[in-house]
């Protein structure tokens, strides 16, 4: 079974050409594509080497070094599998939509979009899935700050002493995701001064 | 009425007059959705949802219809979405079961072995045999569950209200069992990386065997109360149609692929937990309906009751949690007079005696362990599908990005596929047979 992901993986890196990679880790192989040759590896993926079965697809946000694409793929009659990803820069993330190679990508790219704010170019609808209308940001960049929890505080008393008034009170705790108050907020120490 | 400065409300334009602001709060997005004129026009919209007693949650359908024909199924999803995935980066690796649990809320305890077993694999790690077993047996129990509501919901969208407080009976009886071994009866975090949070208590094992004996009757149940019921063939038969080569690509799994024909089952494809060791069937219709994926859940409860035989019987004593004091979550639980926390035995050990497993624990829940930087993808078989886990690591202390491969997710972009073309009220056989957790689709 591994064997095969071994060909599968190899021919796919080949075909996809100078940007092509195949790696292994914890006995999963992942092959790299370049952007331009993203959809054209999904279809020779599916069409020459049998992963007709399309699992799912989602973005990592690598900070400096953009996000990264990632989809599962999958031969039902061998249970070969693999993923294969690709590299968008930080500014202006750009990947063509696969929907036309598999039609359970839909929701997928729609999730990633709304979530990384990475366009998918020839997606049918391309609008928000989960997020409420109006939402602003990308929540699962590592740049978007969980700040409801500064806006509204949670109710009740969260440290040994709060609320009683009385003896040494100490440092509140940060909700988790929000940065330091000195960088961020509005007490922010900044250089408009 | 267009909104137009950034903060507007979409819903709610406003403007300044002399006695203050004045909103106008106009239909939600239907004015976009339906344009034209509704005398005149042939075609009618109805919105179902995300109240609505037959949607298997909070989901909304907006449907076309001409007649009782539906002509384009939208699904509309999202009222239901936390933002797990995004919780989990900001807590430790251990603090993560705490989170998954709560997506699949009818599967918790799917959802924790997957992401541990996710974590384990990056970790290169191997529980103990008996953690394994408990994990089997509580997943096994689980399953019955989870079906057992897909059962009843779906018996109260066809209206068969017997079949709803049938199924909800026999869960408590599944529930009780699952409190008794974790203390809760849902979102467990019972399953941690490195085994379970604490052994069986000594009462279980007779508690699940009573459980053996009354639970095949119950079962048969079902099949004499709705299996050969002309009403629940006639609404289930021959509608919400979706063959092989539809699921696959659109990714469908769990009992809508295995009423398709194809006996996909990754506890058999490829076996996780020891699951090749055990003697189970897959049970597979070809009929491709909802009557098809009604016979092969009840088939499964019957095949997961035969697992957590086996489980009882190969239970060996042993540890139920990885020896290493660095990635072992210091919980030798116990029931104290203000609930359950660490055992005074643990608490006097660290406080007491041993300077370095207070050290250890110190180091855990405060920072919890690190894990080595790659990127794993595990799947398991859940009561609904594949239910994986991608989870990436940085080498630090807590997940880089957990992303999750919900079944209920992929699953229900099928409804137009299964929908669009028939009757309205096969929209709501097709929904409850996919037996959606919106928990999930939306985490």
């Amino acid at each position: 079974m591994s064997s095969r992901a071994t060909e599968v993986a190899a021919a796919l890196a080949a075909d996809a050409g100078a940007g092509g990679q195949a790696s292994e880790s914890f006995g999963m192989w992942t092959v790299q594509v370049p952007v331009e040759g993203w959809r054209a590896a999904l279809y020779r993926a599916r069409d020459g080497h049998g992963l007709r079965f399309f699992d799912w697809l989602s973005a990592v946000d690598e900070l400096d070094e953009g996000y990264r694409v990632v989809t599962h793929l999958l031969d039902p009659d061998t249970v070969t599998h693999l993923l294969v990803s690709t590299q968008l820069p930080l500014a202006e993330p750009r990947l063509d939509s696969v929907v036309e190679v598999f039609r359970g990508a839909a929701w997928h790219e729609r999730e990633t979009h709304e979530m990384f704010g990475i366009d998918f170019d020839g997606h049918p609808g391309l609008t928000p899935l989960l997020l409420p209308d109006g939402f602003e940001g990308h929540p699962l960049r590592k740049e978007f700050i969980l700040a409801s929890r500064v806006a509204k505080v949670w109710p009740g008393a969260k440290e040994p002493g709060e609320g009683h008034g009385s003896g040494p009170r100490r440092k509140a705790v940060r909700p988790p995701g929000v940065p330091d108050p000195a960088i961020w907020g509005p007490d922010a120490i900044n250089d408009r001064g | 009425m267009t909104p137009n400065a950034k903060t507007a409300d979409p819903y709610a334009g406003s403007r300044d007059t002399t006695e203050g602001r004045v909103y106008t709060v106009t239909g939600g997005d239907w004015d976009s959705t339906f344009a034209g004129d509704p005398v005149s026009e042939e075609r009618l919209v109805v919105n179902m949802g995300p109240q609505h007693p037959s949607t298997h949650g909070v989901l909304r359908l907006v449907l076309d219809l001409e007649g009782e024909t539906v002509t384009k199924a939208r699904v509309v999803i999202g009222y239901l979405h936390t933002g797990i995935e995004k919780n989990t980066e900001y807590r430790n690796w251990t603090q993560g079961t705490t989170f998954v649990t709560r997506m699949d809320y009818l599967a918790p305890l799917f959802n924790e072995t997957a992401y541990c077993l996710a974590v384990e694999k990056l970790l290169g790690i191997e529980v103990p045999p008996r953690a394994e077993v408990i994990r089997v047996l509580v997943m096994e129990l689980n399953r019955i569950a989870s079906h057992l509501v897909g059962l009843a919901t779906t018996g109260m969208e066809m209206g068969a209200l017997t079949a709803m407080t049938n199924g909800f009976r026999e869960r408590e009886l599944v529930l009780d069992l699952l409190e008794e071994i974790t203390g809760l009866r849902m979102n467990h975090a019972y399953v941690r990386p490195g085994g379970v949070a604490q052994d069986l208590p000594d009462s279980a094992e007779g508690s699940i065997r009573e459980f053996l004996k009354i639970f095949p009757d119950r079962l048969g149940g079902f099949h004499r109360l709705l299996t050969g019921q002309p009403i629940w063939q006639k609404r289930l038969q021959k509608v919400g149609y979706l063959d092989v080569t539809g699921c696959v690509s659109l990714g469908v799994t769990g009992p809508v692929l295995r009423a398709a024909g194809l006996p996909w089952d990754l506890r058999k494809v490829e076996p996780y937990c020891g699951y090749e060791t055990y003697d189970f069937e897959v049970p597979v219709e070809t009929s491709a309906d909802p009557f098809g994926r009604y016979l092969v859940r009840v088939a499964e409860m019957g095949e997961s009751l035969k697992i957590v035989e086996q489980c009882l019987d190969r239970l060996e004593p042993g540890p139920v949690m990885v020896g290493d004091k660095k990635i072992a979550w210091p919980a030798q639980l116990s029931l104290g007079p203000d609930g359950l926390g660490n055992s005074m035995e643990h608490v006097s050990k660290i406080m007491g005696q041993s300077m370095e497993a207070l050290i250890h624990h110190f180091k855990l829940v405060t920072e919890g362990f690190r894990v080595p930087a790659g990127q794993v993808y595990v799947p398991i078989e859940s009561p609904r599908g594949e239910l994986g886990y991608h989870v990436v690591s940085d080498g630090g202390t807590r997940p880089w990005r957990v992303h999750v491969r919900d079944p209920s997710f992929v699953n229900l972009q099928a409804t137009a596929a299964m929908s669009e073309g028939g009757l309205i009220a096969d929209v709501i056989a097709s929904i409850a047979s996919i037996d959606p957790v919106m928990g999930g689709v939306d985490r």
